[in-house]
């Protein structure tokens, strides 16, 4: 029999204790780590990109009359960070944090509730006040259709291209 | 870098079989009738000694009318791919099998069944993925199947075998060798194995059809990478450079090697995750322990280079996400030579512990030709004196610019496995250190293009666990078809060959030897179903 597995005495000596006193002590994660994100409610447009490129469906636009709420949820989360890659005004930031137990469920949502214009022609609600603040300030050659609806907007369109060719409406409702 | 002459046979092949074949890249796609696709795959496997993969079906009736099965192969001493198909009714879909020919189309054969009710003749046929009380005249991978329907789960308990002359052991469902649910039924004679029954696919993700329903290309390489939770940006990178492919992308150089250095990061911790287990399982826990803190490094470089230890989460289609500067390349080449050294120091001891030699000699055999028969993959194959690496037969990401052996073992034992992965580690290390210093300039991730729709994708990526196959059909925003077949899938059925005429005490570590990953292999079903498992002990007394 070889004395080999003896040196195993050695190389455990060598290296001593290698766990850490966790959570007494900081957790070993490098700078590059991803973890939790967070929204600035101040920055959000609600435009919804991040919930488009979203992969798990962590972030919803919530849709009502009056509101359009964005909602987070982490217990989904999977740490992609692909939010923060679309964001038009980046107002996501990632975060190291990875502690996240907790006793209360709704410790799990973070929500931005945004306020709705409605439609200057039909009065639908339309897209967020912040949003259509934003469009105007991108490119304010849009400004007179900003308020307008895609719908009425499709419409207008298809009415200007029908009284060039008379007798052929696109009109869909 | 495509031989000529090689992809002749395959258009001739077409020609006298009543088919068409066109080029495409480095894949040959031969459409023939399906009277002949027995012959036609005859000659692929058996004269022209490729390796079969897998097979697809794919419902393309809403484009044509038609059901289709694809089965897949690739040419490795030339390079190429090579994937036949067959156009089936749309009404009732009917194939003949390939079994006779090739063993190995067995299992996705009955997964195109279960799924899309493609029929089978020349074989017997079983219902292999979908739990028993799944209706029978439902097929989730059908098209008109909406992705988030639910049948009523019915509950079924699964007996146990009986058999008059051998005792019946069961081995699983819930943790045969890892934590995973696989079972196995093992029929002893004494302390002999005689036969092995196997009953997988207890997990159902649904991962196909949700990537086909409901997400977009780009997220779906999230969702690629966490078909495993071990080798997952294998899949992410097999689906990225299968829709590249498809799309005929150039995805910038530097993205393709950071991709190669990430792979072989994964590598290592994979192997050494095993070879851990392995010891555990041999009850060499020191050893377990050792390994493990070895591999603690390997996750600490992942999080470096990628953001997470694991489900790096850096791939998209077009490139990578996270790049790799100078302080990063210099903290992982010092990580990796304390890897090297310390893995080197402490695997000399740990295989020369007397118990643990002497168990993984000679035990868990898998002899070469059945290796062959059954196309079975990476180390597995590797061990048996199969000499296959998709890395350099097939190469992709930045493969092409690095020298490395691929260590081969012909004795086929649980020994041979072993060893495979040891020896690949050290490889690893070298491969990074080489892409590390060959790292080309430029841009990581391409931006603005198009994926047009109804083009194909065929790529191979060598997993930890060996070959990983993806086969994606471009559609609107999203593939129109997603196939994933991960290793494992071709390595269980190799299991029933390893375990008989073995003594009992080593079915753990002949299973384990494969470095199962049941989760992949299970990847497919749409509901994941609320069925208790019940597994009725019968009497083990002989
Ligand atoms: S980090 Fe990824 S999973 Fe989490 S909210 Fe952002 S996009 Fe969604
Ligand atoms: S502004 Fe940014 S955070 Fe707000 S909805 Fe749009 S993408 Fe999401």
């Amino acid at each position: 029999m070889s004395h080999k597995p003896l040196k195993l005495i050695i190389i455990a000596g060598s290296k001593g204790r290698v766990t850490v006193k966790y959570p007494y002590q900081e957790p070993l994660i490098t700078p590059e780590f991803r973890g939790e994100i967070e929204i600035d409610p101040a920055k959000c447009i609600g435009c919804g990109a991040c919930v488009k490129a979203c992969p798990p469906n962590a972030l919803e636009l919530l849709e009502s009359e009056k509101e359009v709420i964005l909602r987070y949820f982490v217990g989904r989360c999977i740490f992609c960070w692909r939010c923060i890659d679309v964001c038009p005004v980046n107002a996501i930031k990632g975060t190291r944090n990875f502690e996240l137990a907790t006793d209360k469920h709704t410790d799990l949502y973070t929500l931005v509730v945004h306020t709705r214009t409605t439609c200057e022609i039909c009065g639908k609600p339309f897209e967020t006040t912040r949003m259509q603040r934003y469009i105007a300030e991108k490119s304010p050659v849009t400004e007179e259709y900003a308020s307008i609806c895609p719908d009425c907007r499709k419409r207008l369109l298809a009415e200007a291209v029908s009284a060039r060719r008379v007798g052929i409406s696109e009109h869909k409702e | 870098m495509l031989n000529l002459e090689e992809t002749t046979k395959y258009i001739e092949l077409a020609s006298k079989s009543g088919g068409q074949a066109k080029i495409e890249g480095d894949t040959v796609f031969i459409t023939i009738p399906p009277d002949r696709l027995v012959d036609v795959a005859d000659t692929i496997f058996n004269k022209y000694n490729t390796s079969f993969r897998v097979c697809a079906g794919v419902d393309e009736r809403p484009l044509n009318g038609h059901f289709s099965l694809v089965h897949l192969f690739t040419d490795d001493k030339a390079g190429l791919y090579v994937a036949v198909k067959t156009y089936l009714s749309g009404e009732s879909p009917v194939a003949p099998s390939i079994t006779s020919v090739v063993p190995a189309a067995d299992w996705c054969e009955m997964e195109a069944r279960d799924l899309l009710g493609i029929e089978f003749t020349g074989r017997e046929t079983y219902r292999l993925v979908l739990p028993p009380w799944w209706p029978s005249n439902l097929y989730p991978l059908r098209k008109e199947t909406p992705y988030n329907y639910r049948p009523e789960p019915r509950l079924e308990s699964e007996k146990l075998g009986y058999s008059r002359e051998y005792g019946v052991i069961p081995l699983g469902p819930y943790h045969p060798a890892l934590h995973e649910p696989e079972y196995f039924e093992l029929y002893v004679e004494g302390e002999r194995v005689v036969d092995v029954k196997y009953r997988g696919f207890h997990v159902h993700r649904g991962v196909e059809k949700l990537a086909e329903s409901r997400m977009s290309y780009q997220q779906v390489n999230f969702l690629a990478e966490r078909i495993c939770g071990i080798c997952g940006f294998v899949h992410s990178t097999c689906y990225a450079l299968a829709v590249e492919k498809a799309a005929k992308l150039d995805v910038p150089e530097r993205a393709q090697f950071i991709r190669s250095i990430v792979l072989e990061v994964e590598r290592i911790h994979s192997h050494l995750l095993l070879l851990g287990v392995a010891f555990h399982l041999l009850g060499y826990d020191a050893g377990f322990m050792h390994i493990w803190r070895i591999r603690e490094r390997v996750m600490q470089l992942a999080e470096l280079l990628t953001g997470s230890r694991k489900t790096y989460g850096i791939n998209l289609v077009g490139g990578v996400r996270r790049d790799v500067n100078e302080e990063k390349k210099q903290k992982t080449l010092e990580a990796l030579r304390e890897l090297g050294r310390e893995f080197k120091n402490f695997i000399e001891v740990a295989i020369s512990v007397p118990q643990v030699k002497k168990r993984l000699t000679g035990s868990g055999v898998l002899p070469r030709e059945e290796a062959v028969k059954l196309s079975v993959e990476g180390p597995v194959a590797r061990a048996s004196g199969v000499n296959k690496d998709a890395r350099r037969d097939l190469p992709y990401a930045a493969y092409k610019y690095v020298s490395f052996k691929v260590p081969v073992y012909t004795e086929g034992d649980n020994l041979a496995r072993v060893l495979v992965r040891v020896d690949e580690v050290f490889e690893s290390i070298s491969i990074i250190e080489q892409l590390l210093d060959k790292l080309p300039g430029g841009s990581i991730l391409l931006t603005d293009f198009e994926i047009p729709e109804g083009r194909v994708g065929v790529q191979v990526v060598e997993a930890p666990r060996g070959g990983d196959i993806h086969y994606v059909v471009t559609g609107k925003g999203a593939p129109y078809r997603w196939r994933v077949r991960a290793p494992t899938y071709a390595n269980i059925p190799a299991l029933r060959v390893m375990l008989r005429d073995q003594p009992l005490a080593d079915a753990p570590i002949t299973i384990a030897s494969i470095d199962p990953c049941f989760s992949c292999t299970d990847r497919v079903v749409v509901v994941r179903d609320g069925r208790i498992e019940e597994i009725k002990l019968t009497q083990l007394v002989k």
